[in-house]
């Protein structure tokens, strides 16, 4: 049975990852918990689905047409990375950052833009805001192809400081348009052409081209700026690096981080008024920043080996969102061992419980925590997990059950800790092991530990608060 | 099975015209996946679609003329369905085999496109299919089949009785890795593209290993996973260099000959939309579409997104009797195709 070491780990990749089998866990406890963060944070020695493979049996995932494309593409990939993190923090970028394919109406585009998040996300926080700044998908999103020299237009400017860097508070209104001139002439290439496909969601004659960053030179206010105290012909690559040196910067990503790794913070809006729940947290992630030259893979360092991470009282605390919980889900039943039509339907589960990748709900992206769950999305998740889990004909699901089934299982609360363990080494509460064991003795006698009555504890398993949770 | 007779030695090929646009019903193809061309020179063009909508699953009949004869087959699991469409093969008598790598089945068609029969059943013992990908008949309309999840190249009588298999799953010389296009010389021999394997193979009617072209790059000569061969009756080798987002020419030695980058046009069915389309066609008219792009990653399906005259997923390569080369894209549904020219040699 699980020990706390294996316990604890279970959380760093419920949190850090997607979650992860008790074998996985077993390989990780035995580097350590220091090693497995460090394996977590390197990126190097990625395996998973080819893209060659998924474009092979899937040509919409190769030329992303479409609004389903781009989130199938992203579903395989953390159903079958060997580096999670790196999806994770694609999805907090992409939570902050958020993008959607309502205006956007390019699935290349917006593809394009996680894979820069996917890339760049783990890295310099200046870089990516300076990568952010040229892409082409936030720039139709948030209209800078339609910021120019003598007519600013100032939404991506607030919005870079409003909900990518600093927050509400910190900067004037003088700030804002100063940094909208900054950026102006920072375009689309062939603008006319691709913003007008785009409105008539044209794919003719020959699909979507992808689109690419211009800098018009002759639209561009090359004249002197005063922004957040400092003066100077600045363009948009000098304001990037002036919001980086702010506390308020650092303050406000480390705020984010801490609310999607570790407990959930209130909405955005409300950050002005109430104060983090763990300021020393917020205090450590700051100093990482400065510290690293604004790394994220530092901050993200120093938070998984802080006790703020470790700390039992937030295991379990946060919701996972539901393309979390299917991530999960599909990487403990091996499903997806080779390109399958199904992960379109495995993804539309996500789509239904209220997760549509690349079409968040506005600009402010998803509300996390219980927000998630209502009835209707309880009732999906629930359903999804169980059915899944329940299938034995999915490898990863017949090797638990095997699993299970080797070791002598004499009672219901034996056969119960071992699903439990199985899935991923979690602890539930007294009362869902008390509802667990009741219902396990009620499926077959204690001795009976047939596969088929295995599985049924593993879908009730599947349903618990424990497991819909991270 | 592909002949060419009559031709000059092929030395180089050069483009000649567009054929198709994106559409989801009627004239137009959706993700094509192959094209199966007639001795009357009808076109059979079957396209996968997006997943989930139905409508675009359809096989688009038409010629190297543009003209449109209609289309046939729908989205569904039935007789004259597909999910999964793949490669289309023209037996002797004008009818139609396409594969379906979701169903593991061939279905066959009249040269009207009224369905025939299917025969296919999934599994791994002799005879049956496990995703089953590139067609090519022989002279006695003997039908290969790319048993792709079996690493094999299986031959069946063209109602489906089972003839033989070889291949295994593996690198060496006559194994496979995940099988894709397939096609029968004018002396009977088979090369299959070794997909995984980032090579073409040469092999005998019965299956003896001959010869292996290619290895992994993107030099010349070198592959990235090709999914598709054609050859033609000089012995000269075409493959669809799909990862490298080119067609590439052999000599029958496998020695480089031309390598093919994409010169896409507008096809009679793009001008026409564009003319009526003229809002669309006047923003086109004003755009550089071969702009310079620093692109985010060094990556020749990035660059094929950018330039839209550029391969995008060159699926096949087929050749019509007078050695026309006919490339199948299925991320820019259309054709492009080239046709022999003696004068580069």
């Amino acid at each position: 049975m699980a020990n706390r070491d294996i316990e604890l780990i279970g959380h760093l990749m419920r949190r850090a990852g997607f979650g992860a089998t008790r074998e996985q866990l077993d390989s990780y406890a035995a580097r350590g918990y220091e090693a497995t963060v460090e394996m977590l944070l390197d990126q190097r020695e990625e395996r998973r689905m080819g893209d060659d493979l998924i474009r092979r049996f899937h040509p919409e995932l190769s030329g992303m047409m479409g609004t389903l494309g781009s989130g199938e593409n992203w579903l395989y990939r953390m159903a079958s990375t060997t580096t999670p993190l790196r999806e994770k923090v694609a999805l907090f970028w992409h939570g902050i950052f958020a993008t959607g394919y309502p205006k956007v109406i390019h699935g290349k585009a917006l593809s394009d833009q996680v894979r820069m998040f996917r890339y760049r996300g783990m890295r310099s926080f200046r870089d990516l805001l300076a990568e952010l700044s040229q892409d082409p998908a936030m720039i139709i999103w948030l209209d800078n192809q339609d910021n120019h020299k003598d007519a600013i237009n100032e939404n991506f400017g607030r919005e870079l400081l409003e909900l990518f860097s600093m927050g509400v508070g910190n900067y004037t209104e003088q700030d804002v348009q100063e940094c909208a001139r900054a950026f102006t002439g920072w375009t689309l290439g062939n603008r006319e052409y691709m913003e007008l496909r785009s409105m008539r969601d044209s794919d003719w004659p020959y699909g979507r081209i992808s689109w690419h960053f211009e800098f018009h030179d002759h639209d561009h206010d090359f004249g002197e700026k005063e922004f957040l105290g400092q003066r100077g012909p600045f363009n948009g690559d000098d304001i990037v690096d002036i919001i980086c040196q702010q506390e308020a910067t650092a303050r406000f990503i480390s705020r984010h981080m801490y609310s999607f790794f570790v407990a959930d913070e209130p909405p955005v809006p409300e950050w002005p008024y109430v104060e983090p729940q763990d300021p020393d947290a917020i205090d450590l992630l700051v100093q990482a920043y400065f510290d690293s030259g604004y790394d994220i893979t530092a901050m993200l360092r120093a938070l998984f080996n802080s006790d703020h991470f470790k700390d039992e009282a937030v295991w379990y605390r946060k919701v996972k969102s539901p393309v979390e919980l299917v991530a999960g889900v599909l990487r403990l039943t091996g499903e997806f061992d080779r390109p399958r039509k199904e992960i379109l339907d495995r993804y539309q589960q996500s789509i239904f419980m209220g997760q549509f990748l690349n079409n968040p709900p506005s600009v402010e992206g998803w509300h996390q925590g219980t927000d998630w769950i209502d009835t209707g999305s309880l009732v999906e998740r629930i359903n999804f997990a169980s059915q899944q889990l329940g299938d034995t004909a999915k490898p990863g699901v017949r090797t638990m059950v095997e699993r299970i089934a080797h070791a002598p299982s004499v009672s219901p609360e034996m056969l119960v800790d071992a699903c439990l363990d199985q899935v991923g080494a979690i602890q539930v509460s007294e009362d869902t092991r008390r509802e667990l064991v009741d219902f396990a003795s009620v499926a077959g006698s204690p001795n009976d530990a047939n596969h088929g009555r295995i599985a049924e504890v593993l879908q009730m398993v599947a349903s618990t608060h424990e497991f819909q949770r991270a | 099975m592909t002949t060419v007779q009559d031709i000059p030695e092929i030395k180089v090929l050069e483009y000649r015209m567009t054929l198709g646009m994106t559409t989801m019903e009627g004239r137009g193809f959706y993700a094509p996946t192959d094209v199966g061309i007639a001795d009357d020179g009808r076109m059979y063009v079957a396209n996968r679609s997006l997943e989930n909508v139905a409508r675009g699953v359809r096989v688009t009949v038409c010629d190297i003329d543009s003209e449109y004869y209609g289309t046939f087959a729908s989205y569904g699991t039935g007789a004259g369905q597909f999910v999964w469409p793949s490669a289309c093969a023209i037996d002797s008598r004008g009818r139609v085999y396409v594969s379906d790598e979701y169903l593991h089945r061939v279905s066959i068609f009249d040269k009207e496109g009224a369905p025939l029969s299917q025969w296919g059943e999934h599994g791994a013992a002799d005879g049956q299919l496990d995703t089953p990908s590139g067609l090519a008949f022989d002279a006695d309309d003997n039908l290969y089949v790319a048993d792709t999840y079996n690493h094999r190249v299986q031959q069946f009588t063209a109602d489906g009785r089972f003839l033989l298999a070889f291949g295994r799953e593996g690198d060496g010389a006559g194994e496979f890795s995940l099988p894709w296009g397939i096609t029968v010389g004018a002396d009977g021999c088979v090369y299959v593209a070794d997909w995984g394997n980032d090579r073409v193979q040469k092999f005998a009617a019965d299956g003896a290993h001959l010869a292996s072209y290619g290895s992994p790059g993107r030099g010349d000569g070198e592959f990235h996973r090709p999914s598709g061969v054609a050859v033609d009756a000089n012995g000269y080798i075409y493959v669809a260099d799909w990862g490298n987002e080119r067609v590439q020419v052999l000599n029958a030695d496998g020695g480089f000959v031309q390598k093919l980058r994409g010169e896409a046009t507008l096809s009679a069915w793009a001008a026409n939309f564009l003319a009526i389309n003229v809002e669309e066609g006047d923003a086109r008219s004003r755009a550089n579409l071969e702009p310079e792009v620093d692109y985010f990653v060094d990556d020749p399906h990035e660059e094929s997104s950018h330039i839209e005259k550029y391969f995008w997923s060159p699926v096949s390569v087929k050749l019509d009797r007078d050695g026309n080369l006919y490339v199948t894209e299925a991320n820019r549904h259309r054709i492009q195709v080239y046709r022999p020219s003696a004068a580069g040699g």
